[in-house]
């Protein structure tokens, strides 16, 4: 297998269809950025192409739609260029990027649709009142294979627009894009402990609400969950 | 004392990231082993969280690669 990553050339970056490698290799990131910022603006493109999807889906978060979230994740990724020089290496820039992308999304939400923007605030995530699940005993595990069939995507893509703000939030960056807590409560501005309770009541939703659309479905494998078991270990 | 069911919904996402101590984990799995109830619930909300790490749940939208480099471009 070649491994030699392509090196990013001046003047042809936003031509090329492969991109530097840069979403697991900071030092490449932070030297990408020097050079974007020393004036090779026509790198930026090999910077934010790793993060595309993650643009994408956070600004889809705050959306629930995807002209709109496409829209703004690339207004974000243009902003982010502006701002570069703002950057100043405490987080990842990944994390930096879906800060900015959140706050654009709510920004244009707010002049989309004003009173959806308004009910933002509304859900309370207080510690009182546990989230009761539904009571279901016949689980069967989805096989990752129906993730080839549309209908099942967008059962699951419904469901995560469902998913009051402040949970949905929380479960794209942590179980879409798999950031870990301590950088999604960054990302988030909020503790480490509030990420935990929001992520714990969104798993659950997102459960209670896909199983009913899925139950009748023959996406369901015919292995019933034997008593006592976890699977996945 | 044994846990209750809703003692575990609350330790079901941290069960599933495995940030829970070895004897939380053996309480937690002497419950499952006798709850059918709590074993579909831990197994629904895993499987929930596989599915939509699978980057086919949420892709790109088809071209969205293309548009942000004219975007880009035309930002130079």
């Amino acid at each position: 297998m070649n491994r030699v990553r392509p090196r990013p050339l001046r003047k042809e970056s936003l031509t090329k269809t492969s991109t530097v490698e840069t979403a697991t290799g900071q030092p490449e990131e932070a030297e990408l950025i020097r050079r974007i910022l020393a004036g090779e603006r026509e790198l930026y493109y090999d910077l934010v192409a790793p993060y595309q999807r993650m643009a994408y889906v956070s600004a889809f978060s705050v959306l629930r739609n995807e002209a709109d979230a496409e829209d703004c994740a690339q207004e974000a990724m243009l902003k982010a260029l502006r701002h570069l020089a703002d950057f100043r290496g405490e987080s990842k820039f990944g994390s930096w990027l879906v800060r900015i992308t959140l706050n654009e999304s709510k920004m244009k939400l707010r002049k989309l649709r004003p009173a959806q923007y308004e009910s933002l605030d509304e859900v309370s995530d207080s510690e009182d009142g546990d989230y009761v699940p539904d009571t279901l005993s016949d689980w069967r595990e989805i096989p990752s294979e129906s993730l080839e069939r549309k209908e099942v995507r967008e059962v699951l893509q419904d469901a995560v627009r469902r998913l009051p703000e402040i949970y949905r939030e929380v479960f794209v960056l942590r179980d879409v894009q798999n950031q870990d807590i301590a950088s999604t409560a960054q990302v988030l501005g909020v503790s480490e402990s509030v990420v935990k309770t929001r992520l714990l009541r969104a798993r659950l939703q997102m459960r209670d609400l896909v199983a009913p659309l899925l139950k009748h479905s023959n996406v369901f494998s015919r292995r019933p969950v034997r008593k006592g078991t976890n699977p996945w270990r | 004392m044994a846990l209750t069911c809703k003692e575990l919904w609350r330790e079901v996402s941290n069960y599933i990231d495995g940030t829970v101590t070895a004897q939380e984990r053996e309480e937690l799995e002497k419950h499952l082993a006798q709850c059918k109830h709590c074993t579909a619930l831990v197994d629904g909300v895993h499987n929930i969280v596989v599915l939509v790490a699978d980057g086919r749940t949420f892709k790109l939208p088809t071209g969205f690669s293309e548009r942000l480099k004219e975007r880009l471009r035309n930002e130079m």
